[in-house]
């Protein structure tokens, strides 16, 4: 996520040296030339961080900090005063008021990206564009929760991601885990005592460096003021017990930006491979079919004509499944690939209570279906079209 | 109280002489070297007047006052040459990207250098016991002029040299009534 940095300089030549020296980082600068267009930009931009000079036009920088601190929206700001005025007494009065740092003009750019980089995370900006975070990458997960079975029951759900899911009972243990390395999602546990669970949201809320992190609330199904709050106060989503711990993976790889689409699809150098996993609930097929086109235009730039479906580990058939089946079948059909499926027993005989699946016809493995194309017909295709 | 009684010619020219090194090697990466106190200065007026054998280099002055227990003001002197080669290195432009720009942030960038500079004397006035702030920086632009200051003020005028190019401080303090 990009920080907002909002300089607050009558001098533009003050703005255009910050802007330099931030032009390195992933965030962006906003600028004011004095303490009225600076509060207005504030209330309208909430900047993860403020620089702040004294001495302006209009409305000084001591005015708009003190003006600032007193709004109750504005004042978790961090403010960092970027000033000539460097007399003891007057940066006593100035840090009174409640600034995060104070640099004095004259400054080098290394010692503002310093100063700043304490109090937001700063992250170079890659001169390639970022690589999107798939599934299969390590995340770090914090479960705020004081009961360890659940820790547990969560730990071992998602096992078969590289995540690491680290388990703590209480506030000051979740504040101090943050602050030593910031995680990548944090599950609360709503049932935690007298309220914690949400002073802990709004701490990690107003910390710049978890500012932006996902905060899932956890919470038992009929708990439904709690989830009432928990969604009014802005957690990222809600979680409810007993755990669907396919649902909350999905959810936690959604909330993360992760791409998942090599669970579903995999390109081999002749070959188009579409996988469903052994329990396809709404949101795996959502997730599978949000990624099918953009997989289909990959397949083809890349010469590939022919699509193998693998559902061999799916549990059982339902009508998502089949919709989804057909969606993949209809848009080999449009784009002229060939395609084959490849079953199991148990759906197998499920085809053949569907008049539409009736004449399906699967393949026992993925060779054995690449060993068909080429062949005179296919009998899938038969039904796709 | 007659503020500026207090403040020894050796003090400011100790506070003079760190502000402006301490500025320009900061913000502008150049030496400044001071070259002449009050008592040589005074045998140059700066700057320089037009004659018929010699123009008169543009200048670009920039002025920040301060006030307090003791109120002052303080011009620094660039020729433009030099104003220019500093707002380049400020902002990070080439010559001809800051041709495109304007004498405006030539100007700016001047002004700024002159807050920092004036700053970090009027703190050093402040540390040792005269409170006081600083006012918003102007610009004056011109090749032939002087600035008489009124018969009330000290005047303390220092030159630099910085890269072959002379930097003059014109110092103007009033005695507190």
């Amino acid at each position: 996520m990009r920080y907002k940095i909002l300089t607050v300089d009558d001098s533009k030549t003050v703005r255009i040296i910050v802007r330099k020296a931030f032009k390195a980082y992933d965030c962006e600068i906003l600028e004011a030339g004095n303490g009225v267009e600076g509060l207005a930009i504030a209330a309208k931009a909430m900047p993860d961080l403020i620089l702040l000079d004294v001495t302006m036009p209009v409305m000084d920088g001591v005015e708009m900090l003190t003006k600032l601190k007193a709004d109750a929206a504005l004042k978790a700001i961090p403010v960092m005063m970027l000033t000539a005025e460097g007399g003891r007494d007057n940066v006593l009065k100035i840090a009174k008021i409640g600034v995060r740092d104070y640099v004095v003009k004259p400054f080098k750019e290394e010692a503002l990206l310093e100063k700043a980089g304490r109090i937001i995370d700063l992250k170079p900006l890659s001169e390639a564009p970022a690589k999107v975070k798939s599934i299969f990458d390590p995340a770090d997960i914090l479960v705020v929760e004081d009961k360890p079975a659940i820790v547990q029951q969560i730990q071992e759900g998602l096992r078969h991601n590289p995540w690491k899911v680290n388990g703590v009972s209480t506030q000051g243990e979740a504040i101090d885990y943050c602050a030593r390395t910031p995680p990548d999602l944090v599950i609360v546990s709503l049932s935690l005592p007298d309220d914690t669970a949400f002073g802990l949201f709004r701490l990690l809320r107003t910390n710049p460096k978890s500012k932006y992190t996902p905060i899932f609330a956890l919470v038992v199904k009929t708990e439904l003021s709690q989830q009432q709050q928990a969604q009014t106060l802005g957690f990222s989503a809600i979680v409810t017990k007993p755990l669907d711990l396919v649902e909350l993976e999905s959810k936690m790889a959604k909330a993360m930006n992760l791409d998942t689409s090599q669970r579903y699809y995999s390109l081999e150098p002749d070959v188009l491979i579409i996988r469903l996993p052994e329990n396809c609930t709404p949101s795996v097929l959502a997730e599978s079919s949000s990624y099918m086109k953009h997989k289909f235009s990959a397949a083809v730039d890349g010469g590939i004509s022919k699509t193998v479906i693998d559902i061999h580990a799916l549990k059982t058939l339902h009508i998502g499944v089949i919709k989804l089946l057909f969606q993949a079948m209809q848009v080999c059909n449009e784009l002229g690939m060939q395609f084959a499926l490849i079953g199991n027993p148990q759906v197998i005989a499920e085809c053949k209570g569907f008049e539409d699946t009736r004449a399906w016809a699967f393949f026992d493995s993925v060779d054995e279906a690449k060993a068909s194309f080429g062949k005179a017909q296919q009998p899938a295709q038969l039904a796709g079209t | 109280m007659p503020a500026t009684q207090e403040i020894s010619d050796v003090r400011i020219h100790d506070y003079i002489k760190r502000a402006v090194c301490d500025v320009f090697k900061t913000m502008v990466g150049t030496e400044a070297v001071l070259v002449k106190g009050p008592d040589e200065a005074a045998a140059e007026p700066w700057p320089p007047q037009h004659t018929a054998t010699t123009p008169a280099k543009p200048q670009v002055v920039g002025t920040v006052g301060f006030i307090g227990d003791v109120n002052g003001l303080i011009y620094l002197y660039l020729d433009l040459e030099f104003a220019r080669i500093c707002t380049c290195h400020l902002l990070g432009m080439t010559e001809s990207e800051l041709a495109t720009h304007g004498d405006e942030v030539v100007n700016d960038a001047i002004a700024e250098l002159t807050n920092m500079t004036v700053g970090v004397f009027k703190n050093s006035l402040c540390d040792t016991g005269f409170p006081c702030k600083l006012t918003i920086p102007s610009i004056l632009r011109g090749s032939s002029f002087r600035i008489v200051p009124t018969g009330t003020a000290t005047r303390h005028v220092f030159h630099f040299d910085c890269r072959g190019h002379r930097l003059v401080t014109d110092i103007l303090m009033k005695f507190a009534d």
